[in-house]
């Protein structure tokens, strides 16, 4: 039980977790598997198999736009948000914002 | 350091990504690689350990290629690019539907599969086997034997009662012995207009004058000819009925002939024979047509013979006893008894006529006990009690037949086979499906994504296939018995007749008759309505989408 929430939430926000990363920067693949593992204090990983696929998709949607260039002396396939990308992370997070507040005040919410 | 390009080429294989997009999606996973082996050579790994953590990254690399693939594209990967356990490359599948499709050489399963209640017509009567052709063919043989049986079973289970009739008078103008079909032919065609069974009749008094079953099928001739014209102003319910069949002589006769005969036979075993024997000739041995002729057996009409048995006992032996007579009215009860252990004597496999027989005997042994009781006939009286326990025991016999029925192993067997032959059909109807869209999807790979999400998503039929039809061949084997193998029609009623109540345990008839014979037409209709009104909201939609574009 616990372990399907864990990746039912996992599955629901992997988008919205990725867009919040490259909001502040480029990133290329391995950058925002690691960054999510290191900023959810291991709490949150992606297993790589399943994020190439996820960056795929989203760039098809045309919510990020990845490009080949130059680091740390080799190419890397960098991906940035696109305006679409923009517009979709502030409905996430927005709808985020209400999901997670309203679980909060039922969750931590104290009887007299 | 290893080629990490090479080795992720390698293992994704051929990735039909269009724009070029295949190398990109190489050169990003082999980084991750890269990336990943560095890292770990840094944390000091020796050079396997850190390989061996870059690989573990991707664990299914058939999985990320499929993923991958549709991630780009937006659609399933092509199935003939696919290698999964049960895609269309593998030589597996194909083994395992060829492997289904070789049960069907083996006779049992073939046996099996016209068990199954698939159509709703489930009689005797099979159209190729005795079309026009194959009866012209046996009469040129020269064989007249074979041929006027053949024409017998034609004249027995015929639905075309016309053919029925022309085909009794060939087969009995051939060999006369067989002028007990005229039972059949006389009794049940009474729907073709202008139709008189009386020649058939004659024509059987004439050859078997001393058989009860005769005279029934004249008294009930005389009354179902005309049965609406005459008869039905009279109610059964309280005696109306009988009292004025009685007074019609040509139904009284026969009646009086009927219960006074030496024997009753409805020529059960002739019957089962002849049916067991025309099948084998005619390649069909099976033993679910062999019962369902045998269970066509002619019976006369039995609520006629009830009504002249109640005349008997309550007009009849109840005024002789009032009268003063109990000798006559001995005799009118003692009538009925005989005639119902007649009935029980006959060597039909059917159950009613047995439990009629003794619902017969038991009213007679009724009213004859007190009587001779009265007249102080003890010990004729206690050998009446014992053959009325004797009526008894029959019944309650009886009353346990379906459950004896349902308890036997066979009707186990039977709703085995019965689950079976229900996977059987679904695989076997999504492995055509999955056949269908593979075989057109080879040709033209981009035909339709729909049929590509069906050709990957129903890759497991044809697997499972070959495990349904063993599962059907195995619990089928122990019942697979030629029909030449059944002495009589109650050999085959007891082991078969089990069986087939089994398989027949879920009704499927009014699917069948209802749905497919009846709503075929109007379902289809529905669909294409359906089809078309998502047509147009489609158009209205894009029509829309258009004009606000336009406003854009």
């Amino acid at each position: 039980m616990g372990a399907t929430l864990d990746r039912e939430l996992k599955k629901g926000n992997a988008e919205l977790l990725i867009l919040a990363l490259l909001e502040e920067k480029a990133r290329h693949g391995y950058e925002i598997g690691k960054l999510i593992a290191e900023r959810s204090e291991g709490i949150v990983r992606f297993h790589v198999a399943s994020l190439y696929p996820l960056l795929y998709r989203l760039e098809r949607r045309g919510w990020v736009k990845g490009e080949w260039e130059p680091a740390g002396g080799r190419r890397r396939r960098f991906y940035r948000l696109t305006a679409t990308g923009r517009k979709t992370l502030a409905n996430q997070r927005i709808r985020w914002r209400a999901f997670s507040g309203a679980v909060n005040r039922i969750a931590e919410v104290r009887h007299a | 350091m290893p080629d990490w390009k090479k080795i992720v080429g390698e293992k994704l294989g051929c990735l039909p990504l269009n724009n070029g997009r295949q190398e990109d999606v190489i050169e990003e996973l082999a980084q991750q690689l890269e990336s990943a082996y560095e890292d770990a050579l840094a944390q000091g790994m020796n050079e396997q350990e850190a390989i061996c953590r870059g690989l573990a990254q991707f664990k299914d690399w058939e999985k990320l290629r499929s993923e991958v693939f549709q991630s780009v594209e937006g659609t399933q990967l092509p199935v003939w690019e696919q290698n999964g356990i049960s895609a269309p490359r593998r030589l597996p599948v194909w083994i395992a539907l060829a492997v289904a499709l070789a049960f069907l050489l083996l006779p049992s399963f073939r046996k099996v599969l016209q068990v199954l209640p698939l159509s709703s017509q489930r009689d005797a009567w099979d159209t190729s086997a005795f079309s026009a052709d194959a009866l012209r063919r046996i009469e040129r043989s020269g064989d007249k034997g074979k041929y006027a049986r053949t024409l017998a079973y034609v004249a027995l289970h015929n639905p075309d009662d016309q053919q029925a009739v022309l085909a009794a008078e060939k087969a009995i103008a051939l060999d006369p012995q067989l002028a007990w079909i005229s039972a059949r032919v006389s009794h049940a065609n009474y729907l073709i207009p202008g139709y008189d069974p009386k020649p058939w009749i004659n024509r059987l008094k004439a050859w078997d004058r001393d058989n009860a079953y005769v005279y029934l099928l004249e008294a009930g001739a005389s009354v179902h000819q005309d049965w609406e014209k005459r008869w039905a102003k009279f109610t059964p319910l309280n005696g109306e009925l009988r009292r004025a069949l009685v007074q019609d002589p040509s139904w009284r006769i026969a009646m009086e002939k009927a219960f006074s005969a030496p024997r009753f036979e409805i020529y059960s075993d002739r019957q089962f024979l002849l049916e067991r024997g025309v099948l084998l000739e005619r390649g069909l041995d099976r033993p679910d047509k062999l019962m369902l002729a045998a269970a066509s057996v002619q019976f006369p009409d039995f609520t006629l013979v009830k009504m002249y048995a109640d005349y008997l006992r309550l007009e009849v032996g109840e005024s002789e006893e009032k009268k003063g007579h109990p000798e006559n009215a001995l005799a009118a009860y003692q009538s009925v008894a005989s005639f119902g252990q007649k009935l029980q004597a006959d060597s039909t496999p059917m159950e009613f006529q047995h439990t009629f027989s003794a619902t017969l005997r038991k009213d007679a042994y009724d009213k004859m006990i007190p009587l001779l009781r009265r007249e102080g006939r003890h010990g004729e009286a206690a050998v009446v009690e014992s053959a009325l326990a004797a009526v008894r025991a029959e019944e309650f016999g009886g009353r346990k037949l379906f459950e004896r029925l349902q308890r036997s192993p066979a009707y186990r067997s039977g709703q085995i086979i019965l689950v079976c032959g229900l996977s059987l059909i679904l695989f076997a109807l999504a492995a055509a499906l999955w056949f269908a869209c593979v075989a057109l999807l080879s040709v033209e790979p981009n035909l339709s994504r729909a049929m590509n999400w069906l050709g990957s998503h129903l890759g497991w039929a044809p697997v499972l296939l070959p495990l349904s039809s063993l599962c059907l061949f195995i619990s089928f084997f122990p019942y697979s018995r030629s029909i030449s193998e059944y002495s009589a029609a109650e050999d085959l009623f007891a082991t078969f007749g089990s069986l087939y109540a089994g398989v027949g345990s879920l009704r499927l008839d009014p699917i069948l008759d209802v749905w497919i014979d009846h709503m075929f037409w109007p379902l289809l209709w529905c669909a294409v309505m359906l089809l078309l009104g998502a047509l147009c909201l489609r158009l209205i939609a894009w029509s829309r989408h258009t004009d606000q574009s336009g406003v854009q």
